[in-house]
């Protein structure tokens, strides 16, 4: 596992609609522990899907660092394993390839790549579509697919990008438990991107608020693990939590 | 938490028959049409021949073996032409879909031959290689080689960003990237490429079968002109619809199919 530092992170880019430069990101600075689980929310257009993207290297930043474990990210790398809201699974590859991915680019032989692929695959409940392709499966199994292709590769740190915004609200529920069940078991290093705050009190230990591209706010979560959705909605401090960062959110 | 449900594929062998008995039953309709009309009209053979004149002109083609050699002469050239395009067109348009900077420089010249692909090369491909094989099979080539470019560029330029991002934050190194997301991804705009430009093909063949030849069912269709052998024209035409018709339905649209359903080729943003 790895820890994220941010510092002094910022983001312009020329927006050809308004035809000026945009800041996203301006002046971010966060530490993200080893084994850590963040939640980033914030209003659209915030920064946060920018942020990400920078730590996952997809995107270039404009000025100052982003620290891996003390290793500054130059461009993607197996390192990060990314989860993304349009699933982006190979339409190509059945379940098993896809989760396969991973190894196979770092030369994993094909039996012991399928073996770590169903072992992941039963993880998720998955091992009945292993054959399928992704296009044959609902929207929350393709996104199960998307999580465990990630975890198969054995990231330092697992990037989340709003990955239940598009599943129905029962199955994002579930999805929810399970992932904060795979976190507890194996404490990958989580920076969760989301727009709902109950989703974010749910998942993190520490929620982060962003604003304008600028760091409002960040919340301790102390609500004790395992979490289940049936006890939290009762929960007075989870109550609390939602409501005031839902205040600074909609105060941003 | 329940297992969802993951939906069966339907069986298609039925549906299938059915299709194929629509798709034949307006061609039979056309034959009886054809006959009825001569026979009753009286139509000159020397015009337009019946049925039956022409379906014996065409056994005789069968029998002497000139049939196969002119079939097999045209579709040779397709052969080659269409691969020797596609194994320079999809480098190519691969080459064009990840920098901005050749797409940008190459796109006018790639629309502007496009346009002129086909019969129009006939009189130079001519003097450049001469009556013949060569000149032919460069027709077929410029049909083929830019349509594909083209398709391979957009099938690349649309593969959604997610996926590339994916494939590289799951540590693919650039010749990955090249064969187990950007090739994949554009095949089906490959394939769809390549069913345009045979079209093109096809028809550019025949054209150039007719000028610069002595071999070929265009060269076949050319000759029996010359004799005043109405039902021989007739049926090279015949013949010339129905191997397309077999190589677009049995070979082209199968594999087309194929690449886009089976993969769900519906874009997710």
């Amino acid at each position: 596992m790895k820890s994220v530092v941010l510092e002094q992170l910022s983001k312009t880019y020329f927006d050809p609609y308004r035809g000026s430069q945009v800041t996203a990101v301006r002046d971010l600075s966060l530490t993200i522990d080893e084994g850590d689980f963040v939640a980033v929310v914030g209003p659209s257009g915030c920064g946060k899907t920018t942020v990400l993207n920078m730590i996952a290297g997809f995107v270039p930043k404009t000025s100052g660092r982003i620290l891996l474990s003390g290793t500054e990210v130059k461009g993607p790398g197996p390192d990060r394993g990314v989860v993304f809201q349009s699933f982006a699974l190979f339409p190509w590859k059945t379940v098993r390839q896809n989760v396969a991915f991973g190894p196979k680019m770092r030369g994993v032989g094909k039996a012991e790549r399928n073996r770590i692929a169903d072992e992941y695959l039963a993880m998720a409940g998955l091992s009945h579509a292993a054959d399928r392709y992704p296009s044959e499966l609902s929207g929350g199994m393709q996104q199960r697919v998307g999580v465990v292709r990630a975890l198969a590769n054995n990231p330092d740190v697992l990037l989340m990008d709003e990955p239940f915004a598009s599943v129905d609200a029962q199955t994002r529920m579930t999805l929810q438990e399970e992932l904060t069940r795979i976190w507890e078991e194996r404490r990958p290093t989580v920076v969760f991107i989301t727009h709902d705050v109950a989703e974010a009190v749910f998942l993190a230990n520490k929620v982060v608020v962003l604003a304008q591209g600028r760091l409002l706010a960040e919340v301790e979560v102390p609500l004790e693990r395992p979490r289940s959705w049936d006890r939290l909605v009762q929960d007075e401090t989870f109550k609390e939590l939602s409501n005031r960062v839902l205040q600074l959110v909609r105060s941003a | 938490m329940a297992v969802d449900a993951v939906p069966q594929p339907r069986p298609l062998s039925r549906s299938r028959l059915r299709q194929t008995v629509k798709f034949l039953l307006p061609l039979l309709a056309l034959l009886v049409i054809w006959q009825a009309s001569v026979a009753l009209l009286g139509v000159n053979p020397r015009v337009f021949p019946d049925v039956p004149t022409v379906l014996s002109a065409g056994w005789k083609t069968i029998l002497d073996g000139s049939l196969l050699t002119h079939a097999g002469a045209s579709l040779l050239r397709v052969l080659v032409g269409t691969l020797l395009a596609i194994a320079l067109a999809v480098p190519l348009g691969i080459t064009m879909g990840v920098s901005k900077g050749i797409s940008t420089f190459l796109a006018p010249p790639l629309r502007f031959f496009s346009v002129l692909a086909g019969i129009a090369w006939i009189p130079i491909a001519t003097l450049w290689f001469g009556y013949g094989f060569g000149a032919i099979t460069f027709v077929i080539f410029n049909a083929v080689f830019f349509v594909v470019t083209y398709n391979t560029l957009l099938g690349v330029s649309t593969i959604p960003m997610p996926l590339r991002h994916a494939a590289a934050s799951l540590g693919t190194n650039r010749w990955q990237m090249l064969t187990q997301v950007l090739l994949p991804g554009a095949l089906p705009n490959i394939v769809t490429g390549i069913r345009t430009g045979l079209g093109f093909a096809w028809r550019g063949l025949i054209a150039a079968e007719m000028i610069a030849t002595n071999t070929g069912l265009g060269y076949m269709l050319f000759l029996a002109r010359d004799f005043y052998r109405t039902e021989v024209i007739v049926f090279a035409m015949i013949v010339i619809g129905i191997i397309w018709l077999l190589l677009d339905r049995l070979l082209l649209a199968p594999l087309e199919r194929r690449t886009i359903e089976r993969w769900g080729m519906v874009q997710q943003s």
